[in-house]
């Protein structure tokens, strides 16, 4: 299995949606697109092997992947989708307030941009208390951690993603999911997995500030200038529901979510040869 | 002209036959096929019929009815011919288009083999114009002449791993084609042709898949204008598939003729037309009703099915009883399933094919229309299901015999029909292998991986339907698909296991089941160096993450003896060995508490 494929658990809720348990999860036969992006769904720079299929979340992904020579794809929603088949939302849940996710790059990249200005925006904008929840990366990063609290904002962090199977927080988006339920409202400086996560989990969407540019973004695929031309309605202090619901349906692929049976056909763990491992 | 007089009192040899040559095929469907039921409508009572050129001796007992002669150029057929013929009213004459009496005429002139097959090899050559007036000539007013021409740009020349104007066969003496300026090549020439003979041109019908052994025959008008329709869908499609294994074609003729009807082409690129042409009389008589499709399917003893055109749509109109043998009852015969041609009754279900619609959306990657279809059709199975069984016809509608109109789902042709109930999961996993094992082997494009098997796409169609099918469950369809397929086609106990067999080893890298079509066999080639370049780079990655896992556990391990070997472990492990030996024993203990309290239920239970 591809290590990204562990990457926030995702290998762990496919697992358990399966019927597989919560121990270690089988390797999968292909490569599970780890985050929303605006390219071909794979992270660009890691190794992929020639011809191994490719697990999509959306529809338009992979027609663009396609169209870039991308083969053997398919579409089978994001694993956050499972998640929420597994873990419905309970009618009385209480909402208050907005999660806030400051635009993050990954441990090897570094971003630019002045959360000072970012905080007093979120200050100006947010009408209810705040919570940011910050990369791992980040979080680590004393300095800019105080800097949210300081503001008097919640500071959170739902865990490690992990790397070369090490370390992955296999309740990552199970944390997620409960921090999005307990919130009103998501918003971010860039429009990310996070911000369709939200949606997908009832929240109001909004997407302002400062994007904050990666020091070597690439540029392939448009980068945040893109993102705003393609989808606007998503962009703002204040987004319209209904049109975002809709977007996060698509993008996160809610409607091509597989039946365990099929899905296990399609990781490759119908016919498991390997032993049960636990970590 | 000398007229001698054969053995065989009723063959008149007018001088031309061909003593070492026989016309007869083998591979004519029983009975005549579409074309001797066709005859059989046109030809009146007490008619007196010339069947112009060779055709299939059935066709004789379908026109028991009225007075007939053979004009045959082969003396071993007209000998043949005249031995089946016994007590009925049967002239033959063997000879050329010259030895048909010059004083004779006849109600219903019938030139199945078209007009080429007339002419002998002795004697001076009439050409196709010249054999076509001789013909009209013997008409009488009033008559009726059915003319068959073959297409020389049809499916079946597109289709031939040979080019037509190679033919090297016996009959080959003299290949016709387009370049023939006096031969019409299509039916609008064929129409102003006649017409200039003086006849009115009638009924025109495509003929499928050869024309020579046609057993679909459609009514072209029709045809071009209902492109959608599932029923002409399925007939060409059934008619098309049937080509023997084996036999080296270029392409699959049955996607051709379901592309040709949906273009708006299937009248354009049929093999070879049938039409029907009058001689003008005021008042004439009216022409016969006659059917939209006339089609011979499954096995020989149903006859030819038709379907007619009525004031509320295309009906089903069954063989005539003595038109066909009385079936096997299924409990008789202990066969999966069976033909009820009585089921063949009322409207023919009006829409798309089933499979069209799926194939279509699986091209075009809709996923959201393939959700739409297979759950639609899994509920519709499931809505006619008892006690979780499907019985008759439901049972074993696969998508190729249903079709769908907005979000109605119905059966096609109803007259195969399940002998024993069958459970819904394996009915509908049985039409799901089905379409995966063609989509596969057929080389389609479609939005799933390359990894899935036939039996793993099953089972993810079955999702896209909203149902949980499993491995168990397709390898029991895989079974009944066996048992019905046999049924349909024959086969003994032996046959039936092997096809078990033939079926579960199906992969999505072999080639489709029937002739080896070019196109197909090299997009199984394709497929299969794909599926090898896969498995070498999966290979190669996964000898480097062994690689890497090996030099990561090989530098734990070191670690690990730098550590253990350590004074601060040593001492480190004796401070904690009580600790351990605790735990161990609490271990213990809690397992032999856990096992005393999981059989506590069962004594009970024995209490």
């Amino acid at each position: 299995m591809h290590h990204a494929n562990h990457f926030y658990g995702h290998a762990h809720v496919l697992a358990r949606y399966c019927g597989l348990g919560d121990g270690h999860p089988p390797r999968i036969n292909g490569y599970v697109q780890h985050g929303w992006n605006i390219g071909d769904g794979l992270a660009p720079g890691h190794p992929y092997v020639q011809g191994t299929p490719s697990l999509l979340w959306s529809e338009q992904t992979r027609r663009r992947a396609w169209s870039v020579g991308r083969r053997n794809l398919v579409v089978t929603g994001a694993p956050f989708v499972y998640l929420l088949t597994m873990q419905p939302q309970a009618a009385e849940q209480e909402r208050e307030g907005t999660i806030w996710y400051p635009f993050h790059g990954w441990e090897g990249q570094h971003v630019r941009g002045d959360h000072k200005e970012l905080i007093a925006e979120i200050r100006d904008t947010e009408p209810g208390p705040v919570t940011v929840c910050l990369y791992w990366h980040e979080y680590g990063m004393r300095r800019v951690r105080r800097l949210y609290e300081r503001a008097g904002f919640r500071v959170i962090c739902h865990g490690y993603r992990g790397h070369w199977w090490r370390q992955t927080d296999p309740l990552f988006l199970d944390k997620q999911l409960a921090e999005l339920r307990r919130h009103r409202r998501v918003a971010s400086n860039r429009l990310t997995s996070a911000v369709f996560y939200g949606i997908a989990a009832g929240c109001e969407a909004a997407v302002y500030g400062n994007p904050m540019v990666l020091a070597d973004e690439d540029p392939t695929f448009g980068g945040t200038a893109r993102i705003r031309r393609q989808w606007p309605e998503l962009h703002g202090a204040r987004t319209d529901q209904r049109t975002a619901t809709e977007i996060a349906r698509a993008e996160l692929g809610t409607d091509h979510r597989c039946t365990p049976a099929a899905l296990r056909e399609l990781l490759g763990w119908a016919n498991l040869q390997e032993d049960r491992v636990d970590d | 002209m000398t007229t001698d007089t054969a053995p065989a009192e009723r063959i008149a040899l007018p001088g031309g036959e061909m003593l070492a040559w026989s016309d007869l095929r083998a591979d004519v469907p029983a009975g005549g096929g579409p074309l001797a039921a066709l005859a059989a409508r046109i030809v009146p009572v007490g008619a007196r019929v010339l069947l112009a050129g060779p055709h299939d001796p059935a066709l004789l007992d379908r026109l028991a009815h009225a007075e007939v002669t053979c004009l045959l150029r082969s003396h071993l057929d007209g000998v043949a011919l005249a031995d089946l013929a016994g007590d009925r009213p049967v002239r033959v004459v063997v000879g050329g288009p010259h030895g048909l009496p010059a004083d004779e005429a006849y109600d219903v002139v019938i030139a199945g083999s078209g007009l080429d097959a007339v002419e002998s090899v002795e004697g001076a050559r009439l050409g196709w114009g010249g054999v076509l007036d001789r013909l009209v000539t013997a008409l009488r007013p009033g008559g009726s002449l059915l003319l068959r021409l073959d297409n020389p740009v049809g499916l079946h020349r597109m289709v031939a791993a040979s080019p037509w104007y190679a033919d090297r066969d016996d009959a080959a003496w003299a290949v016709g084609g387009v370049l023939d300026a006096g031969r019409p090549v299509n039916p609008d020439q064929l129409r102003a042709r006649l017409a200039d003979s003086g006849l009115r041109p009638g009924a025109c019908f495509a003929a499928y898949p050869d024309p020579g052994a046609a057993t679909a025959l459609l009514a072209t008008d029709q045809l071009d204008r209902r492109t959608t329709a599932g029923l002409f869908d399925a007939v060409l499609h059934g008619a098309c598939a049937g080509a023997p294994a084996g036999r080296p074609l270029l392409q699959d003729p049955a996607r051709l003729a379901v592309d040709a009807l949906h273009a708006g082409l299937g009248t354009a690129l049929a093999p070879g037309w049938v039409l029907l042409a009058h001689r003008p009389t005021d008042p004439g008589p009216l022409p016969p009703e006659l059917p939209v499709a006339l089609v011979q399917t499954g096995p020989p003893e149903i006859g030819v099915v038709e379907v007619v055109a009525g004031a509320d749509g295309w009906r089903w109109r069954p063989p005539a009883p003595a038109a066909r043998a009385e079936p096997a009852a299924p409990f008789a015969s202990r066969e999966a399933a069976y033909r009820d041609p009585d089921a063949l009754t009322g409207p023919v279900a009006d829409g798309r094919l089933l499979r069209s619609l799926l194939l279509d959306a699986c091209l075009r990657r809709d996923l959201d229309a393939l959700r739409r279809l297979l759950t639609g059709y899994a509920d519709w199975l499931a809505g006619h299901a008892g006690d979780g069984r499907l019985t008759g016809a439901v049972a074993l509608a696969g998508v190729d015999n249903v079709v769908v109109a907005g979000d109605d789902f119905a059966v096609l042709d109803p007259s195969w029909r399940a002998a024993e109930p069958l459970a819904l999961e394996v009915a509908l996993a049985r039409s799901l292998w089905r379409f995966a094992a063609g989509l596969l082997t057929g080389g389609y494009a479609h939005p799933w991986s390359s990894t899935l098997d036939v039996v793993g796409l099953t089972v993810v169609l079955g999702g896209v339907a909203g149902r949980e099918l499993d491995r168990p469950t397709v390898a029991a369809a895989i079974e009944a698909e066996a048992a019905v397929t046999a049924a349909m086609r024959g086969l003994d106990a032996r046959e039936r296991l092997d096809l078990v067999g033939e079926l579960r080893a199906v992969e999505p890298t072999d080639p489709a089941v029937g002739p080896d079509s070019y196109q197909q066999l090299r997009e199984a080639w394709l497929r299969q160096r794909e599926e090898l370049s896969r498995l070498r780079a999966l290979l190669r990655w996964t000898e480097d993450l062994l690689t890497s896992r090996e030099r990561a556990l090989r530098r734990s391990d070191a670690t690990i003896n730098l550590l253990s070997g350590s004074v601060s472990y040593r001492v480190g492990r004796l401070a904690i060995f009580p600790a351990r030996l605790a735990r161990r024993l609490a271990r213990g203990a809690k397992r032999r508490i856990r096992t005393a309290l999981r059989r506590r239920p069962v004594r009970q239970e024995q209490q």
